[in-house]
Order: C-alpha cells, then structure tokens, then sequence
C-alpha cells in the first residue's frame, strides 16, 4: 500500500469515527466535512488516554469510543427527536425564498470547493519528504508506543533513560497516527508526516470555512448580498494561503504546532467571532478539543477558550440570573476541561517523564521579557495592521457588525491575547537559556496569535463588505434598528437562536 | 460609513492578498533543490540506521540505549525509538545499542554503525556491528529546522 492511499485510509478511519457526532451536533454543513475526522482524531486522542489508563490496545478503545458516541447521540436523537440533523438554513429576510436560498446554497458550495482547493494547494510542500526534528524523536515516533503492550508503554513514558521529556505531551497527533499505522500495517514516519499534515489541511479548512460562513451569515442581512459572499469566499481562500506561509515548514514535516494553532483560530472564529448557534458551539467546542490534546501550549491556550467561549454564551443575562443561560455552558464547559484535563493528570499519576519535574522560575524576569519580546516580534507584523483596522472598524462599523450578529472583536482579541501570554509567560518565567530557546521555538509558538492576527483582518473585510452591501429594507429584521443594536430575530426558517436570544444556552440549543 | 467600509475592505484585502504571495513564495521553498535533496539525505540515514538496528535485535528483546553521547541516544530515539522494546531498568537489557561514528565507507550510514553489545555464553562480552543497509558519504545528516 503507498503512502498515499494509507494517507487516506487512516483518515477515513478517523473521519468514520467521527462523522456521525459531527452530523449530529454540528448538523449538515459545509464545514462538517473537516471536522469530521478532526473529531475522530480527539477519539484517538481519548482511546490513548483510556488504554494507558485502563489498558487494552488503542484500538479496541478507539472503535470502542466511536461506537459510544455514534451510540451517545443517536440516543439523543431518540430522547430528542425535534433535534434531528440541523439541515444548513439561512436565516434573515428573504433568504427563505428561492432565489436567495439558491444564492446561498451556490455560496457555501463555492467557498467549500475554494477553500479545499486552496488547502490541497497549500500542502504541495509534501512533495518534499521531510521529516522535522520534533516529528522525528516525538510526534511519529511516539505512535509505535502506543502500539505497544500496557506495561511495555508504561515503561516508555517513565523510563528515564530515554531522556526524552516532552514524551508526557498530549497524545492526538501520534494516536491518530497509531490508527493510521495499526489499519494500514505501514509503520513509517513518511505516513506519520502524512496524516499530521492532511489534519493540519483539516483544522486550516475549517477555520476558513469559517469565514465562508461569515459571509452567508452577514448575506442574510444586507440588500446586495453577492458582496459578503464574495468578500468571505475570497478572504477564506486567501487566508488559507496566509496560513499556510506562516506555518511552514511545520505544515508538513509533521510538527504538531500548526494542528494545535491551527485548531485555536477555528475555535475562536465559531466560538467566539460568528453568530452563536448550537452549530458554531459544537464545531467550537470540537476546534477546542483538538487544540487542548495536541500539545502543551494547545493545552493552555484551549482552557482559555473554554473559559471564554462560555463567558460568552452566558452572557450578561446569566450573569443576572437567568439559570437556563448559566447552566448549560457550565455544565459542557465542564465537561471541556475533564476531557482536556485526563491526559496531564494521568502522566502526573504515573509518574511520567517529563511530568514530574520541578518548576523553578527564573529571576531574570526583566531581561527575558524583552528578549521575548524582541524574538517574537518578527513573526507579529500583522499586530502592526490588525490593532489599527480593528480601532478603526471598531469605531465607524460597529453598528455593522452588531447587525449582522458577528461577535465582538474584543472576544477574539481576548482569544489571541491569552494564547500569546500564556507563551510568553512560560518563556519567561522558565530557566532555560533564552537566547537559544527563542531561537528554535518563537518562530513555531507565534503561530497561533500571527493567525488569529489575520483573521481578525479577514472578519473585518467581511463585515466591510457588509458595511458596502447596505442594510435590507426598512421592513426588514437588520433595517428596523437604526443603531445597530443586536435583535432578537423570529425567523421560521431560523437554524438556530440569535446571538441575544434567551434560548442561547447550550450545545444542542432550542428545538428548530 | 461607505466609505470606512470601503477603506477598510480595501486595506485587508490588499494586506491579505500581500502577505498571501509572502506565504506562497514561503511554501514554495520547501520544493527547493536543496530542500528535497536534505530532506533525501535525511530519510535515508534513518533508514539506515533503523535496518541495522533491525539486523541486530528483534522487537520484543528488552535492550537499552547505551553511550555517552546524549545526541546519539536522540539520534537512535528517532532513528528506531519507535518499536524497541526498552528495558527498565536497564540492567535487564539483553542488549546495549550504540552508535559508532567513523569515516564514511561501505556498510555504514554517512560514517555510523549501530553496534549491539550484549553478554554471550561463559560471561563474555559479544558486540556485533549492524548490517543490511548503507548510506555513502559523511554524516551528520543536514540539521532539518528546529
């Protein structure tokens, strides 16, 4: 079997485990098509977690989990049947009339061949077999481990002659690769690279689609809605190729940055940029899971976001009392964080190398914070564009973007902000030498704010190209508030609340 | 407000097709000459080291990595970490591996053998040499970026 077709059939494997969930939670949308098997990578990542903690071979646990979950949710159909598979429909006046329902169909089938096309383009640099140093000794190294027998991997992750400390890093890369290695019998790092690099081309794809979706979004509000739609086509594919500079070589030597930085920018775009819907939630909380068990830094980055994702579902009504809006963003933002939090408690219960060491913080802590900040600057540039265009969007088209129910822009800097100290902080509290460290790491940790920087920009062109398009007529949802003030919107062919809607409150949201 | 809209719509586009061209010419670069033939050379050294290793111990024998040279443990982490069985602790190991780096020259990678040391009948010391693979030339392989 070549590389290739073991490529795609670890990522069948993958995407089977975790196509239904998807269907179900995030409903029949363009951007499931990705997450799909990004959500059958966090099963890998969680039959890892569960063969190290209970034994038995990673795969028994992983067709065991995909069983439960596609069991988990078609219960949940039968509890709930008014859920049924959220069918994608536009929202806003006129959309639900043919030609504007056609419009919108043609939009979501363009922005997805683009932005696919756009991903495939963007990982040419698989032609080149590299294989990076990280990805060498660690990310598709580690999946033979978890091939291993019970005792025989409990051995490779404390022994410590084998000196390797960042062993104890969260394990979805290399348990997605060990699905790949385990149902195609090939077990080389070429595959390894492989498939780390078509879920990197997954979390990128989804995070533009994103953006896509913003467009189809903010269409609904405006009288010319080409524009929003061209703009949000034209800005996904674009930002697919951003991306894709920014983040190689790691793109494809098989690195787990790009996954988890990748993942975070496309939890913050549904979590925390476009209408809040039970769809954007699920793929949200989806992005999430992957950034928090790729790697470290991914880790500390999610927890953030699942703090913040729910501070926004809450919102200021639960803040005031409203328990149906309090309870359930608690309740799965709980449940977030149990999920994040198996792996690390576990490698600091059995002792894990890497795990167990002591912390001692540096001294120095003024001379590295501008040694930091001076080796992260030349990846930051776009903070230079960004922060003006988002003052100045901020300022004159606010109204906009609160009419076409696009989240505030501080959510998303928030986002971006607590990624980048949360790094830096580590960097500079640490005591390793910081010249040397800066040098092979800000490049790879810069990832994860220079992405989010520009997709901060590309939000902004779209609800610009709002901003051109014009309000709907004055009989219409969006026109009947002059301010711009965010409406409840009581849309029959809604797909789900609006972003002030009461019944905003959880996953799975109010029955259509 | 048309105009903002148009002022900011015009600078993110412009920004964003500008730093896109960056980022192609960024991609670009890994189908470089010199990047294929490193990434060749690379691959090959693993190779090699691994069917030598191979040559010299089976899966499930318990072997620890020997040496003093951290970076050859490293090198062997990548090189075969992924399917030894490593002993713990590593006095139960059946075999000691180890990297020996010398002049380039037929039956070694870029100048490396891996090398099994283990006790044979009566208590002697038995130290065989890898075979079965070779890469011509001198190491170490081109330093991939960090």
């Amino acid at each position: 079997m070549s590389t290739v077709l073991a490529t795609l059939a670890g990522i069948c494997a993958l995407g089977a485990a975790g196509l239904l969930p998807v269907l179900v939670t995030v409903g029949l949308r363009w951007y499931a098509v990705p997450l799909a098997p990004l959500a059958g990578a966090v099963a890998a990542s969680l039959a890892a977690t569960a063969s190290l903690t209970f034994g038995g071979p990673l795969l028994d646990w992983f067709i065991g989990i995909a069983v439960l979950a596609a069991g988990a949710v078609c219960g949940l159909l039968v509890v709930r049947p008014d859920l049924g598979l959220r069918a994608e429909a536009p929202r806003g006046r006129g959309r639900g009339r043919g030609r504007g329902r056609a419009v919108d169909r043609v939009a979501g089938v363009v922005g997805f061949l683009v932005v696919v096309l756009a991903c495939i383009w963007s990982l040419r640099g698989l032609r080149t077999p590299t294989v990076g140093f990280d990805a060498r000794s660690l990310w598709v190294m580690r999946p033979g481990w978890f091939l291993h027998s019970h005792a025989q991997l409990l051995v490779d992750l404390r022994a410590r002659n084998l000196v390797l400390t960042q062993s104890a890093y969260p394990p979805l890369l290399s348990a997605s690769v060990a699905v790949a290695w385990r149902i195609t019998g090939i077990h080389t790092a070429r595959l390894g690279v492989t498939m780390v690099a078509v879920l990197d081309a997954c979390a990128l794809a989804a995070a533009a689609l994103a953006v896509v979706q913003a467009g189809r979004t903010v269409a609904a509000r405006v009288s010319r809605a080409w524009l929003p739609l061209a703009a949000g086509i034209a800005v996904a594919a674009l930002l697919v190729v951003v991306a894709a500079g920014i983040t190689e070589p790691f793109l494809t030597n098989g690195y787990a940055d790009p996954l988890w930085s990748l993942a975070a920018v496309g939890a913050v775009a549904f979590g925390l940029q476009l209408r809040s819907d039970p769809s954007t939630r699920a793929a949200a909380v989806i992005l999430v899971l992957v950034a928090g068990m790729t790697k470290n830094e991914g880790f500390v980055t999610a927890v953030a976001l699942v703090v913040l994702v729910a501070a926004r579902s809450i919102g200021i009504a639960g803040l005031r009392g409203a328990r149906r809006r309090l309870v359930t963003p608690l309740v799965l933002a709980g449940c977030e964080l149990a999920a994040l939090a198996w792996w690390p408690v576990l490698m600091k219960a059995i002792h894990a190398r890497g795990a167990t060491s002591t912390f001692s913080a540096s001294q120095d802590l003024a001379n590295r914070t501008d040694a930091v900040a001076h080796g992260f600057s030349p990846y930051l540039h776009v903070l230079v564009l960004a922060v003006p265009l988002a003052v100045l969007g901020g300022i004159a088209l606010r109204g906009v973007r609160r009419r076409v129910e696009l989240g505030n822009d501080l959510w998303a800097w928030l986002a971006l902000a607590t990624g980048l100290v949360a790094v830096a902080s580590a960097l500079v509290t640490g005591n390793g030498a910081i010249g040397p460290w800066l040098l092979s790491t800000a490049h790879r940790i810069t990832e994860y704010p220079a992405v989010e920087g520009w997709w901060i920009v590309g939000l902004w062109a779209v609800v610009a190209a709002a901003g051109l398009a014009g309000p709907t007529a004055p009989d219409g949802v969006a026109a009947a508030d002059p301010t711009g003030a965010p409406v409840a919107v009581d849309d029959p062919t809604s797909d789900g609340p609006a972003v002030d809607d009461p019944a905003v409150d959880g996953l799975v949201g109010a029955p259509r | 407000m048309t105009v903002v809209s148009a002022l900011v719509a015009g600078i993110a586009l412009v920004a964003l097709g500008g730093q896109a061209v960056r980022g192609a010419r960024t991609v670009d670069v890994q189908l470089a000459p010199r990047t294929v033939h490193d990434a060749a050379v690379d691959d090959a050294f693993y190779a090699c080291i691994d069917t030598q290793a191979h040559s010299l111990v089976r899966p499930d024998q318990p072997v620890t990595l020997g040496g003093t040279n951290l970076a050859d443990v490293v090198t062997m982490i990548k090189g075969f970490g992924s399917w030894l069985t490593v002993a713990d602790p590593a006095s139960t190991a059946q075999v000691t591996l180890t990297l020996h780096d010398g002049p380039g020259g037929p039956g070694t990678c870029l100048g490396t053998t891996v090398v099994a040391t283990s006790r044979g009948p009566g208590g002697r010391t038995v130290v065989r040499v890898g075979t079965g693979a070779q890469v011509p030339g001198q190491g170490p392989p081109p330093a991939p970026p960090l």
